[in-house]
């Protein structure tokens, strides 16, 4: 048993070094990453993920859903590993238009109802942000990972990956608001099997500045 | 000449003090007017920029709420996303004239230009307000007022989501002369807009000429939100209002506009003033001669009695002062009037005492002066004088002349007086004294010739001395008695008391007829006194001037008897 050592080296703007290095008995080939703010609070709907330096066999990903529900997107971050196929079901009882215009994936989905016969298919690994034509306030993150790798934070900052061999990784962290480059917290990680890793990310967000929903008409119309 | 100079004096002194009260209101009233109209025209320029620096944040929210929409075109959002700039472009285009904006432009997150309705030249230029850029980054309402190529614009910027910014559109309305024009039919205020500070400031728009607006950059150049500019046609009351970060809204209102209203009710105050003044003109006038009658009045009456003439009694019918002083002048003139009335009976005694007895002359002067008034009156007349004095006064020496008559007055003068007898002249030698007038008395004939006796025989002892010098003096007298007509001739300064009649021409005749020691009485004076007196008749004497012959007695002496005492007793 050793203990994995994490550095924090995050971007220029953190400038904490956060590592903490604890020994804990976990499952084999997990890790346990933590997201806090610069203010120590847990950050929710982070995606992190492991990269390994050697090519790793990418795993067959499974088809993922994102939900447009009461008009919002569900979840609102959606972390899939490259290929993955995503459909995007409409269980409200009025149309969207569901688009993109980020570079890692262009697609538009012009209104509709219920589910979309083809899913849309990320194969380009980025964020790509989505939007409904008609409400200017829906706002959905597919985030396209180049690794089978990864986890999103829950409201308590924290996530957990597993199934993931043993060897020498490289830890992202990625938000929406995330003010620096994901590129910029890659932080180094060496897992040993049976051995779970631990990581924690202290990354500052941008103001959260999503246009904002007017509840009193919409909600009464929501379904 | 005094009291006209005393009354112009009162009419200056009340209409200067009248005037000076008018002018110091007018003045007063106009310094007023003037903060009044300052002030109104103040309030009207705070209340026009507070207007209009409302509408145009309405303006501003509208142009901002538009250019939201604008952004939230699905194919503007396409066009910008797949970098297609031509489309971008041309979406802007028609978009602008949605709106009827004078400008849209599209800026890349980094800033730059991609589109612009002026032009594709302007594409990679840095956007005109970076600052807005910013603002709306940071999530606010980004709107200013800028300067664009020498124009101003009221520009708004949005992010251009999709749903996260990938763009800012921009859009803007022109603010030029039209604008301030428009303003002004709003409001009646010349209105400029004026960008930039101290020396770099410019007039992009205006309602003002071409001189006046290089006379207001030069004079906002550091200007606070309100004051005075000078510009053509005088004095502007000034307030500017920020409408931008580095625009402000110049609003003014020449003074003589606001104050015109004012000047036609200054002027009717004025001209209220000026009837005041004429009214008060008048009042002064009347007061003055009010007050200056009086005492010309009085005035008056002091030269009447400064003449002598104290019959004057002023009449001034005020109650103060004036009134006041004329009573006491009054009083005075009353005062003056007695001791002119007392000195006046002193004279006037005097003067009686020529003619009657000094008791008779006081009894005169103490009653009344109707006795001497004319009438007519039984009298008895004594005629007497000097026989052979003419040749004496002719011969003897003037001293001698002017001693006897002494002598001669002093002796006979008493006896007039002791027989209360009425003196009514004399002439050198001769007297004439006359019995019952102006006093009646009971026994006018026994006192004529009781006198007549005394004098005899007076006069008989002082001629003895003079005749033993070898002159030869004698002494007639002649009386009579009948009516007479008496009273006063003379004129102003000198005047007699007369009796004129037969009586006493027949009394002087007799003294003519009378020789040396006789006494001659006509026949009703002899039968008044015949048990007084030893007297024998003498023949009818023919007398000139009488057409008969008139029977005369002479008076020889009178009779021993009970004398004075019988006669007054038997009076009764």
């Amino acid at each position: 048993m050793r203990l994995a050592l994490v550095a924090g080296a995050l971007a220029a703007a953190l400038t904490l070094p956060s590592s903490s290095l604890t020994p804990v008995v976990a499952g084999p080939g997990d890790l346990e990453a933590i997201v806090k703010d610069e203010h120590g609070k847990p950050v929710a709907d982070a995606v992190v993920s492991l990269t390994s330096s050697a090519a790793a066999t990418p795993r067959r990903a499974s088809p993922a859903i994102m939900d447009q529900q009461n008009k919002e997107f569900v979840p609102l971050v959606l972390p899939v590993a490259a290929g993955t196929s995503v459909t995007f079901p409409n269980r409200d009882n009025i149309r969207h238009h569901v688009y993109s215009f980020s570079a890692s994936k262009r697609f538009e989905l012009p209104l509709y109802i219920g589910t979309p016969a083809a899913p849309v298919v990320f194969d380009k690994p980025g964020a790509v942000v989505l939007g409904c034509n008609i409400h200017d306030w829906m706002v959905g993150y597919v985030y396209v990972l180049p690794t089978p790798y990864f986890a999103k934070t829950a409201e308590d900052g924290k996530a957990s990956i597993g199934d993931v061999p043993p060897g020498a990784y490289e830890a992202r962290v990625w938000h929406p608001r995330l003010r620096t480059e994901t590129e910029k917290t890659a932080t180094p990680v060496k897992l040993a099997a049976g051995e779970p890793g631990q990581v924690s990310f202290v990354i500052t967000l941008k103001p959260d500045r999503r246009p904002i929903r007017r509840p009193t008409y919409e909600g009464a119309q929501g379904g | 000449m005094h009291f006209r100079s005393f009354r112009s004096r009162l009419v200056v002194v009340f209409l200067g003090l009248f005037a000076l009260i008018q002018a110091t209101g007018y003045v007063a009233v106009s310094a007023f007017v003037r903060a009044s109209a300052r002030h109104t025209v103040e309030d009207e320029l705070r209340l026009a920029s507070t207007l209009f620096a409302r509408q145009l944040d309405v303006r501003t929210q509208q142009l901002v709420t538009a250019t939201r929409l604008l952004s939230g075109d699905f194919a503007l959002k396409t066009a910008v996303a797949t970098s297609d700039h031509a489309t971008t472009a041309s979406v802007l285009e028609n978009h602008r004239r949605r709106v009827d904006a004078d400008v849209l432009m599209l800026a890349a997150l980094d800033g730059q230009i991609v589109a612009d309705t002026q032009g594709a030249a302007r594409r990679g230029v840095e956007f005109p307000a970076p600052r807005l850029l910013a603002e709306a980054e940071a999530g606010r309402d980004a709107s200013d007022v800028v300067a664009i190529g020498g124009r101003l614009y009221r520009l708004a910027v949005v992010p251009v989501l999709a749903p996260e910014p990938i763009a800012w559109l921009a859009a803007g309305f022109a603010i030029d002369d039209r604008t301030a024009a428009d303003l002004r039919r709003l409001s009646g205020l010349h209105v400029s807009f004026v960008a930039g500070r101290d020396a770099g400031a410019v007039v992009h728009a205006s309602t003002l000429g071409a001189a006046d607006r290089a006379t207001l950059a030069r004079g906002v150049a550091g200007a606070r939100a309100r004051g005075v500019l000078d510009l053509g046609g005088g004095e502007h009351l000034v307030r500017v209002e920020p409408v931008g970060r580095d625009v402000v809204v110049v609003l003014q209102r020449p003074l003589a506009e606001a104050l015109a209203p004012y000047d036609r009710m200054l002027l009717i105050l004025l001209a209220v003033a000026a009837a005041g003044v004429v009214l008060a003109l008048l009042g002064a006038v009347l007061v003055a001669r009010r007050v200056s009658r009086p005492v010309l009045t009085l005035a008056r009456g002091a030269r009447r009695v400064a003449a002598g003439d104290f019959d004057v009694a002023v009449s001034v019918s005020q109650r103060d002062e004036l009134g006041e002083l004329a009573t006491t002048f009054n009083d005075m003139v009353g005062g003056l009037r007695e001791r002119e009335r007392v000195r006046d009976e002193l004279e006037r005694t005097a003067k009686l005492k020529r003619f009657f007895s000094p008791q008779l002359a006081d009894a005169l002067s103490a009653g009344d002066e109707s006795l001497l008034a004319s009438h007519r009156r039984n009298i008895t007349v004594v005629f007497c004088d000097l026989r052979g004095f003419t040749a004496f006064a002719e011969a003897a020496d003037p001293e001698d002349v002017m001693r006897l008559l002494h002598d001669y007055h002093a002796t006979i003068g008493p006896l007039v007086f002791a027989q209360q007898g009425t003196l009514e002249r004399f002439t050198g030698d001769g007297l004439m004294v006359f019995f019952n007038d102006p006093v009646p008395c009971p026994d006018p004939a026994a006192r004529a010739v009781r006198m007549a006796v005394a004098m005899r025989d007076a006069v008989a002892a002082l001629l003895e001395d003079w005749r033993q010098r070898g002159h030869a003096l004698g002494f007639g007298t002649g009386i009579a008695m009948g009516d007479a007509t008496i009273g006063r001739i003379g004129f102003e300064g000198r005047f007699d008391y007369a009796a004129i009649g037969t009586v006493t021409n027949l009394s002087a005749r007799l003294c003519q007829e009378a020789r040396d020691g006789q006494i001659l009485v006509s026949e009703p004076v002899y039968a008044e006194v015949e048990s007084l007196v030893e007297a024998k008749p003498v023949g009818p004497l023919p007398l000139r001037g009488f057409s008969r012959p008139v029977v005369v007695f002479d008076v020889l002496g009178l009779r021993p008897q009970p004398t004075a005492d019988a006669a007054s007793a038997a009076a009764p």
